[in-house]
């Protein structure tokens, strides 16, 4: 085994809205050398770091649109999340939960802080990650995978070190509960001040850390602060983080999806054709309905 | 800088590419956030404006506050209020950037500089004229005459992508139909197609 060596730690960029509910940093593809292709299946990470929305009467949030050719991972940190969308599905993705949907042949949905968060307000941190689909499944039937945090995948780190959550693929012998159509591992690492845990994955996978809470010193080497994105090289297989005070870490690793990506807004396929069908079928409702 | 710019000036005003270079000197980019308003009601509008990149609207609001969307103008639209400009008297409009965009300003001194660069300015201009009073017969008529759904077709041949960049009230809102309508309509559609 080789270790993984970091290629870049990246800055989170100058943040923006996404509706007006979600004040994200995005690294994937926009960030320095972390486009889709590079990343891939990780086509697209917007980081919402932690921000205090003051109480609201009305939720704040991003209103109805569609997507299609891919999964969109939530993650919520602190903070509710309400969502529906136009096959009639909705719920609530409350603190340590993980929300994975399907989008594939295309749903119409919405984002909105949850009712009685946004009454209170307060911090507020999510994680909304697109993962990518094969051509042979972007049209396959939109599914919900709801993840509370209870049903995760949790693997004790030695001498009271910390948890690792497992979301999908597996960390040891732990595997989380998140099905996936290409391999893919994703967990976080809560880490108390001074533990240490070494990941593996496969060289050529693509591989990054997101630091949410505290800071990492990576492969005993390069230091890691709150909101940096810590990307991997494709060389190697292991690398290490330790917690230079009480931590959280999303790891992300996949298996490069090796086919052209069309992408244009909402919309990843693989062609520009099939992304000027995508723009046809939603116009022509054949995405559904859903109120605003 | 100025791309969409240079190209609509080389294909409708047809300005030779040794001219393109002066372009810089002639014109300025303005950046512009998302709910930044170029124009209010009771203003004149001194400006015709290029959308280098971004997306407006030009609304009017009636006395229930009710909002009326008279057009959208995305990337390589002109947008203005015609007749403040032309007339020098107040708006009855409001124009309001829906997304952060880049805009080129151009007002009559402006135009007089890029008439030197375009050998056919006038009959060219006029061409555009005419084409807006086209587009806006065209669109009195769909809303006197023309069902929700013809509308509808009208608006995604004429905006095919914006509907992924504007929330659905305000597709409501430009057609002059409730939501609920705008829902029946897609709904509609997708059950016969």
């Amino acid at each position: 085994m080789n270790t993984k060596n970091i290629e870049l730690i990246a800055s989170p960029r100058a943040p923006h809205f996404v509706g007006d509910g979600f004040r994200v940093h995005n690294f994937i593809p926009s960030g320095f050398r972390m486009d889709m292709e590079r990343m891939s299946p990780f086509i697209f990470l917007d980081y919402n770091s932690k921000f205090n929305f003051p109480p609201s009467d009305k939720p704040k949030g991003v209103g109805v649109h569609p997507h299609r050719g891919f999964e969109t991972v939530t993650i919520a940190y602190k903070g509710k999340v309400a969502h529906h969308d136009s096959s009639g599905g909705g719920g609530i993705i409350g603190e340590g939960d993980v929300q994975w949907m399907t989008a594939a042949s295309g749903v119409l949905h919405k984002e909105y802080h949850e009712e009685e968060f946004s009454r209170k307000g307060g911090d507020f941190q999510m994680v909304q990650l697109w993962v990518n689909l094969p051509a042979k499944d972007k049209m396959s039937k939109p599914k919900y995978q709801a993840i509370s945090k209870d049903r995760m995948g949790t693997y004790q780190l030695p001498n009271d070190g910390g948890t690792i959550e497992v979301i999908a693929g597996d960390f040891k012998d732990v595997i989380g509960p998140a099905s996936t159509f290409t391999p893919l591992h994703m967990s976080n690492a809560i880490l108390n001040k001074g533990a240490k845990a070494e990941f593996s994955f496969p060289a050529e996978y693509n591989t990054g850390a997101l630091v949410i809470e505290g800071s990492i010193k990576v492969n005993d080497l390069e230091v890691a602060n709150t909101d940096h994105f810590v990307l991997f090289e494709n060389a190697g297989e292991t690398f290490s983080i330790e917690a230079l005070e009480n931590a959280v870490v999303l790891i992300i690793s996949g298996e490069p999806i090796k086919e052209p990506i069309a992408a244009q807004g909402p919309f990843v396929m693989n062609t520009k054709q099939e992304i000027l069908e995508a723009i046809n079928d939603f116009n022509m409702g054949k995405f559904g309905y859903l109120e605003d | 800088m100025f791309q969409n710019f240079t190209q609509y000036l080389i294909e409708k005003f047809h300005v030779k590419e040794p001219d393109v270079a002066l372009i810089p000197e002639l014109v300025q980019e303005k950046y512009i956030s998302s709910g930044t308003f170029l124009l209010k009601p009771g203003e004149i509008c001194q400006h015709t404006f290029f959308v280098e990149k971004g997306l407006f609207r030009l609304y009017s609001l009636s006395e229930n506050g009710k909002e009326h969307i008279l057009q959208f103008a995305s990337e390589n639209w002109l947008l203005s209020d015609r007749d403040s400009v032309f007339f020098k008297e107040p708006s009855k409009f409001y124009i309001e950037a829906i997304e952060d965009s880049i805009l080129i300003p151009m007002d009559e001194e402006i135009f007089r500089k890029i008439a030197e660069l375009s050998p056919n300015f006038s009959k060219n201009n006029e061409i555009l004229l005419h084409n807006h009073i086209r587009h806006l017969n065209q669109r009195i008529n769909l809303l006197l005459s023309a069902s929700a759904k013809k509308r509808y077709m009208e608006f995604i041949k004429l905006y095919p992508d914006l509907q992924l960049r504007i929330p659905q009230w305000m597709v409501a809102s430009y057609l002059g139909i409730t939501p609920e309508s705008l829902s029946r309509v897609r709904r509609d559609l997708a059950s016969n197609t």
